[in-house]
């Protein structure tokens, strides 16, 4: 018999239900391993489920603080620290927070959060963990890294051309016929683009040329190509070209001329007037460096952000946000005195308007939590404060097992919620519950430490004297 | 041959310090009179730092004493004399002037030196074999790892209750249900044992409503100012039943805290607050108590006469030590910088840990520290350490309180990095 028109045996079922149907959940909404990773296209992990109540003071303060504060102000802040208060240190939504603070920047240039008076974009910058961005020339390629990695050059790029076509060709409304403004950046970055439309790439290059920010630049910044005066032909910029550009240049004083006055001039031109530098896990940097490299970084921070001939310390353009741990300020408090960055920015006040406290959550936190992760995954509508299958005791208890630290609590919940998938018969989840199986999915977070008291070496003294050892 | 065991004597006077000893004698030495051996006792006082701790400077002014400190001066003083008195090392004349014995000269003039504690150390036990008792039962109390005593202490914010939410005894109640469960975790993974600690925990809760610091409703709230006291009823409660009901000792906390500090001093015993990831004290010996070792890493520090025994104290110092210190240094240096994730880390963390993992005193770590560190700077060991001062210990305040910095070539040093040249693999 062919095994085209063979059956089988056992029957094929027709229908069944989803694991998590009967939560009225699609899947399970919670991530298996919480660790933000920003690249991640899934949003249980990417920072893209984020319940702002759950860091509202911290938000508000930096949103009166710092975005909200005009940066044509000479006194405005130039950098802030982002204070853990939590002794866990790790898991505590710090890199969430940040994610999601840049995405409210970027989402309307902070023109919304300043009511108009700023136009900013925020970069999210992490040191590299093995150590590595241990100098501030490497700190300095991290952040322009982050830089290309956010596509505001490509952005400057599009607003420059998009006022230059504005200004030369006055009929066509380009800006009207886009609805979503992320096509249009992409648009104005293409060549073929400009081709069918017919626009004269030359002439539009040589109007942003004559922007009165960019007059100070040298002949070869990557912007020119279009426009230059030493080629018979100019050629399309893109982001790619300020990509290659830097690598050529030498690192140190080139470089940071380059990033710290000649691309803040092109921000500039592109109306921009700051811009946010969030640094996360900042604690990577002085944890590798010695005494002497920690003073002389803070020696070049203070240089490019307040004192020295950069356009940027001259107008303060660039305000940075520094992530710190409970433990930082105490490994860089001296440097930070001997560099004068304590007298510029003083790190060991706890109450100052550039100090974010970043405290602990609590029991409110937790159900908010649980509650904007399901509501993400529900398939049908549910009541404002159902956060079902868990009930209130249940996610009270878990905030306790979890020590109120977020990434716990969501592995936790990941790990509860897929244990009452598999028994039949729970329709809840309640404290006792909680309580049979916390220890469930704890396990990668929790590794045993070889030098924890139960499990590190240690010998038997009496066996060693009696020669039993 | 068998003989009765004499029993010890556990009461103390109430000091830790053994220099204690030596300004007394000192004082002695140089006046006979009773108020000007008092007057010279307050300034070796200050000048030896016999403070809280050796560590911190004293701030106050000794010609210049408030009338309580006046009298905890007078306290001490008087009872370093009784305790003296008792190990024939002074004698008071019946119009109270002192004077040296022959055997107060002798410990006098050894001071300084590692005899002058051993000398102590043999007073104590053959007037009270309190440090007999004390490790007999470590090695007893604990089957599992032979000599660890654990006593674990957990705050209500280490267990995650913030100060202002907890108001009421409804909170304290489950804080005390979250710390019983904690510590019956923490007794089952070092002790391996399994108790129930509910029992406990509501008694004590009891005690608390009993003695009003606690109203009855659950819903009610205390007093704020109540808190702290609240919290250290916890504290003291869970130590004490660890020290009696889990240990089986029978004395109070303070004094076996003093038989225990005295002991570090000594180097029979090892005592930490400062294990890296523990919340708590530690205690273990870091000597032993046999009739006779077979190992030539013991070192005898005393005899009982009774039975014959000895209390030999572990200093592995041979090569095949020197190596094993090495290996234990890099292995603890590594898991410490795993944790911290930083290059140079707190050396005192990974001195408890190396500690706890050789069994030896501080005294010890320091030497072969010393060692270690003179072999690589005559390039005997391929290993690179790097010892800095991060900050000297009069600097920072509480942490050094107890915790005593360690010196290495003559300094004082906080952290430490260690490193192995490429292509160098441990055990090479």
């Amino acid at each position: 018999m062919s095994k085209l028109t063979r059956k089988p045996s056992a029957p094929s079922l027709q229908n069944a239900p989803a694991k998590f149907e009967k939560f009225n959940l699609t899947e399970n909404p919670f991530p298996s391993e919480p660790v933000v990773n920003k690249d991640s296209e899934d949003k249980r992990i990417n920072g893209g489920i984020y319940e702002l109540a759950l860091r509202e003071s911290e938000y508000e303060k930096i949103r009166t603080n710092f975005l909200a504060q005009s940066q044509a102000d000479p006194n405005h802040l130039r950098l802030g620290y982002i204070m853990d208060e939590s002794y866990i240190g790790r898991g505590n939504g710090k890199s969430a927070f940040l994610l999601h603070l840049q995405h409210a920047v970027n989402s309307q240039f902070c023109l919304d959060l300043s009511d108009g008076v700023n136009k900013c974009f925020a970069i999210y910058v992490t040191p590299e963990p093995g150590g590595r961005t241990k100098s501030f020339s490497a700190f300095v390629d991290a952040c322009y890294n982050a830089l290309l990695a956010s596509n505001v050059i490509s952005s400057c790029c599009a607003i420059l051309r998009l006022n230059a076509i504005a200004e030369l060709y006055p009929d066509q409304r380009i800006v009207d016929a886009y609805s979503d403004e992320q096509q249009l950046v992409e648009d104005l970055c293409n060549e073929e683009w400009f081709l069918s439309r017919q626009l004269d790439l030359a002439e539009i290059g040589r109007h942003i040329h004559a922007n009165r920010f960019l007059q100070d630049l040298p002949p070869d910044f990557p912007l020119f190509k279009e426009a230059s005066a030493n080629s018979l032909f100019g050629s399309f910029v893109t982001q790619q070209d300020f990509a290659e550009f830097y690598e050529k240049l030498r690192k140190g004083k080139e470089r940071l001329e380059f990033v710290f006055s000649y691309l803040i001039r092109l921000f500039q031109a592109a109306d921009f007037n700051g811009a946010y530098v969030l640094v996360d896990d900042f604690e990577r940097i002085p944890d590798f460096q010695s005494a002497r490299q920690k003073k002389d970084f803070a020696l070049e921070l203070r240089s490019v952000l307040f004192d020295g001939l950069y356009h940027n310390a001259r107008i303060g353009f660039l305000d940075f946000l520094f992530v710190l741990h409970a433990g930082v300020p105490r490994l860089i408090s001296d440097a930070w005195q001997e560099s004068g960055m304590e007298a510029r920015s003083p790190i060991s006040q706890r109450t100052s308007r550039h100090i974010i406290n970043f405290t602990k959550l609590t029991k409110q936190h937790v159900t908010l939590l649980l509650k904007k992760y399901l509501d993400e995954y529900r398939i049908g509508p549910v009541q404002p404060h159902d956060i079902s299958p868990f009930t209130p005791d249940a996610a009270e208890r878990i905030g306790e097992v979890s020590e109120y630290n977020a990434a716990r609590i969501l592995k936790l919940a990941y790990g509860l919620l897929g244990k009452a998938a598999e028994e039949n018969g729970i329709r809840e989840i309640d404290a006792r519950f909680v309580d049979e199986h916390r220890d469930t999915d704890q396990g990668s977070l929790e590794k045993e430490s070889p030098i924890a008291v139960n499990t590190a070496e240690t010998i038997d003294l009496n066996k060693k004297a009696l020669g039993d050892a | 041959m068998h003989s009765t065991v004499v029993a010890p004597n556990l009461s103390v006077r109430k000091f830790y310090f053994l220099e204690y000893f030596y300004i007394l004698l000192e004082s002695v030495a140089r006046y006979r009179n009773r108020e000007q051996v008092f007057e010279s006792f307050k300034l070796l006082k200050q000048q030896y730092g016999l403070g809280e701790s050796k560590f911190k400077k004293l701030t106050v002014d000794p010609e210049n004493l408030s009338e309580t400190q006046l009298k905890r001066y007078r306290y001490t003083f008087n009872q370093v004399i009784e305790e003296a008195k008792g190990y024939h090392l002074l004698a008071e004349d019946d119009d109270g002037t002192l004077q040296l014995t022959g055997e107060g000269r002798d410990l006098l003039e050894k001071f300084g030196t590692d005899s002058y504690n051993i000398e102590l150390l043999d007073l104590m036990e053959n007037s009270s074999r309190a440090f007999r008792h004390l490790i007999d039962r470590m090695y007893a109390a604990n089957p599992a790892n032979p000599g660890l005593l654990v006593f674990p202490v957990y705050s209500p914010y280490q267990l995650d209750f913030s100060r202002v939410d907890t108001k009421t005894t409804g909170d304290i109640r489950r804080y005390g249900d979250a710390l019983a469960t904690r510590l019956e975790k923490d007794i089952d993974s070092n002790l391996g044992k399994r108790v129930q600690l509910q029992r406990g925990n509501h008694e004590l809760i009891q005690r608390l409503i009993d003695s009003d610091l606690l109203p009855r409703e659950d819903t009610k709230p205390f007093p704020s100012q109540k808190y702290n006291a609240i919290v250290s009823r916890f504290r003291a409660y869970w130590l004490n039943y660890f020290l009696k009901d889990i240990y089986g000792y029978d004395l109070s906390l303070s004094a076996f805290d003093i038989w225990i500090y005295r002991g570090k001093q000594i180097g029979i015993i090892h005592a930490t607050e400062f294990y890296p990831g523990f919340f708590g004290r530690l205690v273990f010996p870091t000597s032993v108590i046999v009739p006779n070792s077979k190992s030539q890493d013991f070192r005898e520090l005393h005899r009982y006469c009774d039975d014959g025994r000895h209390l030999l104290v572990h200093q592995p110092l041979d090569e095949k030590g020197q190596e094993r210190f090495v290996d234990s240094l890099w292995k603890g240096y590594l898991s410490l910088r795993r944790t911290h994730r930083s290059y140079f880390i707190n050396l005192s963390a990974l001195r408890e840990v190396v500690c706890y993992n050789m069994r030896i005193s501080e005294r010890v770590f320091e030497l072969l520290l010393n060692r270690a560190y003179k072999h690589r700077i005559s390039g005997n060991l391929r290993m690179r350490i790097s010892l800095e001062v991060d900050r000297l210990p009069e600097e920072t305040k509480a942490t050094y309180l107890k915790q005593a910095p360690v010196m290495v070539d003559g300094k004082y040093r906080n952290i430490i990095a260690i490193d192995l040249p490429e292509g160098v693999s441990h055990n090479e």
